[in-house]
């Protein structure tokens, strides 16, 4: 299986735009105000994103973790508006960014990947075809250097049978074979920033931890920094250095992920962690976590 | 705990079930047995087209099996007509609760009507009908005033109880249900569970659906894995979750996530997937 | 779903413009201030007093022969609607649940009844079964019904595949029950907008036919045969066919209008509307604030 290691250096090296210590991406006290309702949605959060770090952000739906992600992205929806602080990517304030700059930036510097990926990408137009598309206009590459790197993508977020599947529609593939193909899309440009918002809530869970252990492998292998975003508390633990709990649009818990799950301040996030211990594995696996479970699991 | 002694509520033997006309005929469920003893908690796990809820439907009788038998409260149900079904299924002995509440409860009726049809089914006056869906409402801890909505004006965890409670309308022996508390966020899947747990503990056997081990951990019994059609395994919960022994097991323990995974399963996971290809 | 209707300007004008029609298909020959089949002397006069829209070329009173032609006119139209309607809702209904065989012959026959070019047709049976307005509009209506027929299949299909009527199932409902309880009030609204649509469709039928002379004998009035014979004289009355021109416009107009109206406030889409309407108006409101923050 061919893995992002095995790939041919590409045009550019992610790190290369993003030294090892620089922020790539830094959202600093952001506030969020709808102008439909005149009411502040998300109420000041910061957070900053080195190359190889992840960062999570755990809230029920409506929250402001979707909002805060778009804000990010410069695609907040009609009526929203960033009302105070400020994001920077990669040493660029958004607010000054001028339509085209955005264009640039997207792809290449910052990229996402949504929940529902089916509804992100064409159902008459190869899936292939759509890689290739964005690898041409993003890198100027030919036709055929273009469909020679979406095939090492698809190959990179481990589809067994790129070729096969650079032929195929949407509707061919299952949902955890689409959202690989969004996540080679997004990382086709050579992104320094990746934002994954909920991309595996809709996903069985042993294809969530499929999706998950990629990111985590990309994240090792090319010093891409993740924007991880879910409900569950767990997902975010699983691949995150840092964690943000939000509630009301408020940031009540911020810190290492192991603080925040050892050391839990606010209620909210106690719940969260009461609800995994009483009703998850949790309450099997390390009220007995000994050698036993550890062989059971490595036989 | 389930109580040995008692006797099955739901028995199902050999069961295979295929989909699709002649050629493109596929199979489903491939000599599946399960049994759901009285007031017992059955998770049923597997992932998305592994027959699990062609299980739940085939014991509905809204899917026919090819072979094998399906006993419901002692009645063996296989062969039988449409109109045999009609009369089982007024008993209420069985119910089903759909991972989606919005679409479960049709958008014209009120709470109140969704919540009786059951028993007008049945034949129970109006009335009467209201008079026995009313103390349900505690029991899922909603108010009476709910009952004059349209499920577009409750939120998703109230809607979710509402398709509990219409659940029990009729006192059923067993309830399946398939994804119940997937689609809700943390505060309203505690409740859901809360109530679920209330309900075991009044007797009623239930038969969760999920493909995540982890959201039945906490309230089944016993487990059932489906893989590719087939049952792969079965046991206690905790057996199944310490002790798991087919590989499809074994990595929906590795995959379920939870607040201390270590970067070193990713490894393990990565041989396991690789294993199952060879199952 | 009738107040909802009304809440839009649009059903308002329709039914304003459907129930003044249908007003004069009841009182128009008595409200005629002629006989409309009487002549006079002054034939094809101007717009007078006496005359409000003139006379024709045998000196009857135009306004009178438009107000009395109006029954004929409406009459039919209804007629091709509810014979249609019967004609195609019932089997559309049925299809989804009597089983393979009548589902595959009730679409074909669906699909040979769309093939059949009406107007044609219904000319070809005013030949072989006499000339009547009756007959003509009762080929018409069969002929029409797979627009009922698809549209109430579609409604029954989309409602037979819904989680809430499988839950009704698993109670032990029957199919009638399903139907009174589920499938009816789903259906309804798409029925109402074809119904709307299809009176619209007839109109133009009627007057169609009529203009062609086929269905009513010549000296009874009709919208259609007034605007055939306007048509003859257009030499001295330019303006003529203005009149009857406007009505059935108007009438086809305030169907077409009614049919938007119901099918804009039913079911999701017109709660999605209502909801649309009410973001559009906030987002006016909110307008002066946008342009601030932007600044």
């Amino acid at each position: 299986m061919t893995t992002l290691s095995e790939l041919e250096a590409p045009q550019r090296t992610p790190v290369s735009d993003a030294a090892p210590d620089q922020v790539v991406l830094a959202v600093r006290g952001v506030h969020i105000h709808d102008h439909v309702s005149d009411r502040e949605i998300v109420h000041g959060i910061s957070f900053e994103l080195t190359p190889g770090k992840a960062v999570g952000i755990v809230g029920e739906s409506g929250s402001g973790k979707t909002l805060t992600c778009r804000a990010a992205l410069g695609i907040l929806p009609e009526h929203f508006a960033v009302s105070g602080g400020s994001i920077d990517i990669v040493g660029h304030d958004i607010a000054e960014l001028s339509p085209a700059q955005w264009t640039e930036l997207r792809g290449s510097t910052i990229s996402a990947v949504f929940q529902d990926p089916a509804s992100y990408l064409n159902p008459s137009i190869r899936v292939g075809a759509q890689i290739a598309e964005v690898i041409r206009v993003k890198t100027g590459a030919t036709r055929r250097q273009a469909r020679h790197r979406a095939l090492e993508l698809l190959a990179a977020v481990q589809l067994r049978n790129p070729a096969l599947v650079y032929a195929q529609f949407t509707y061919e593939l299952s949902g955890g074979m689409l959202q690989r193909v969004l996540i080679a899309a997004a990382i086709a440009a050579d992104p320094t920033v990746v934002i994954a918002d909920e991309a595996t809530t809709a996903l069985d869970v042993t294809v969530q931890a499929e999706i998950l252990d990629l990111l985590a492998d990309l994240q090792e292998r090319t010093g891409l920094a993740l924007l991880v975003v879910s409900h569950d508390l767990a997902v975010v633990a699983q691949l995150c250095d840092e964690v943000l709990v939000m509630r009301e649009g408020q940031v009540v818990e911020q810190g290492t992920t192991a603080e925040v799950l050892h050391h839990p301040q606010h209620e909210y996030t106690r719940m969260l962690i009461a609800e995994h211990e009483q009703y998850g594995l949790e309450r099997y696996l390390h009220s007995e976590l000994s050698a036993e479970v550890g062989l059971n699991r490595a036989g | 705990m389930p109580a040995e002694a008692n006797p099955a509520v739901l028995q199902i033997s050999d069961l295979d079930v295929y989909y699709g006309a002649r050629r493109r005929r596929r199979q489903a469920l491939d000599g599946v047995s399960l049994q759901v003893s009285r007031g017992e908690t059955v998770g049923l796990i597997g992932e998305t087209g592994s027959g699990k809820s062609t299980l739940a439907r085939t014991v509905l009788g809204l899917v026919p099996a090819a072979a094998g038998h399906i006993r419901i409260d002692g009645e063996a149900v296989a062969g039988y007509s449409r109109r045999q079904w009609r009369t089982l299924r007024r008993r209420g002995v069985i119910q089903y609760v759909f991972q989606d509440p919005l679409r479960s409860l049709d958008p014209d009726v009120t709470i109140e009507d969704s919540l009786i049809e059951p028993l007008l089914i049945q034949g129970v006056g109006r009335t009467e009908a209201l008079r026995r869906v009313r103390p349900l409402l505690q029991r899922v801890h909603l108010d009476t005033e709910l009952l004059a909505r349209l499920p577009g004006e409750l939120s998703g965890g109230q809607r979710q109880r509402i398709a509990v409670a219409r659940a029990l309308v009729t006192e059923p022996e067993l309830v399946i249900l398939d994804e119940p508390v997937s689609a809700l966020d943390s505060a309203n899947r505690v409740e859901v569970l809360e109530i679920l747990k209330q309900l075991r503990a009044a007797g009623v056997a239930l038969v969760f659906i999920s493909h995540d081990l982890g959201s039945v951990a906490g309230i089944a019994d016993r487990v059932a894995v489906m893989y590719q059609g087939r049952l792969v395994e079965t046991g206690p919960t905790r057996q199944v979750i310490t002790a798991p022994q087919h590989v499809y097991t074994r990595l929906l323990v590795g995959s379920a996530p939870t607040l201390h995974s270590a970067a070193a399963d990713r490894a393990e996971r990565a041989a396991l997937r690789a294993a199952l290809q060879h199952v | 779903m009738v107040r909802r209707v009304f809440a839009l300007r649009t059903g308002k004008l329709a039914v304003g413009i459907l129930v003044f029609i249908a007003m004069l298909a009841i009182l128009g020959p008595i409200l005629a201030p002629h006989d409309p089949l009487g002549s006079t002397a002054t034939t094809l006069a101007g717009p007078s007093g006496k005359h409000w829209l003139g006379t024709d070329y045998l000196g009857r009173d135009v306004f009178s022969r438009l107000l009395a032609g109006s029954r004929a006119s409406v009459v039919g139209s209804v007629e091709v609607a509810l014979v249609a309607l019967v004609v195609g809702v019932i089997p559309g209904l049925l299809s989804v649940y009597l089983g393979r065989v009548f589902e595959w012959v009730s679409l074909r026959l669906a699909d040979t009844l769309i093939a059949l070019p009406f107007l044609v047709f219904a000319v070809a049976v005013t030949a072989l079964l006499g000339n009547g307005i009756t007959q003509a509009m009762f080929v018409v209506g069969v002929l029409v019904s797979p627009l009922f027929f698809r549209v109430s299949r579609a409604a029954t299909l989309s409602v037979a595949r819904s989680q809430y009527v499988e839950l009704a199932l698993i109670s032990g409902a029957s199919v009638g029950w399903i139907v009174r309880r589920h499938a009816w009030v789903k259906v309804l609204p798409a029925i109402a907008v074809a119904l709307a649509q299809t009176m619209g469709v007839g109109f133009i039928i009627v007057s169609s036919l009529t203009f062609l002379g086929i269905g009513v004998q010549p000296p009874a009035p009709t919208w259609g045969g007034l605007l055939a014979s306007d048509l003859n004289y257009l030499h001295f009355q330019p303006y003529a066919p203005v009149a009857p021109a406007v009505v059935i416009m108007a009438t086809v107009w305030g169907c077409n209008l009614l049919a938007d109206a119901i099918r804009d406030v039913s079911g999701e889409n017109g709660r999605a509307l209502v909801n649309s309407r009410k973001a559009r108006s906030n987002r006016l409101a909110a307008q002066p604030l946008l342009v601030e923050s932007s600044r």
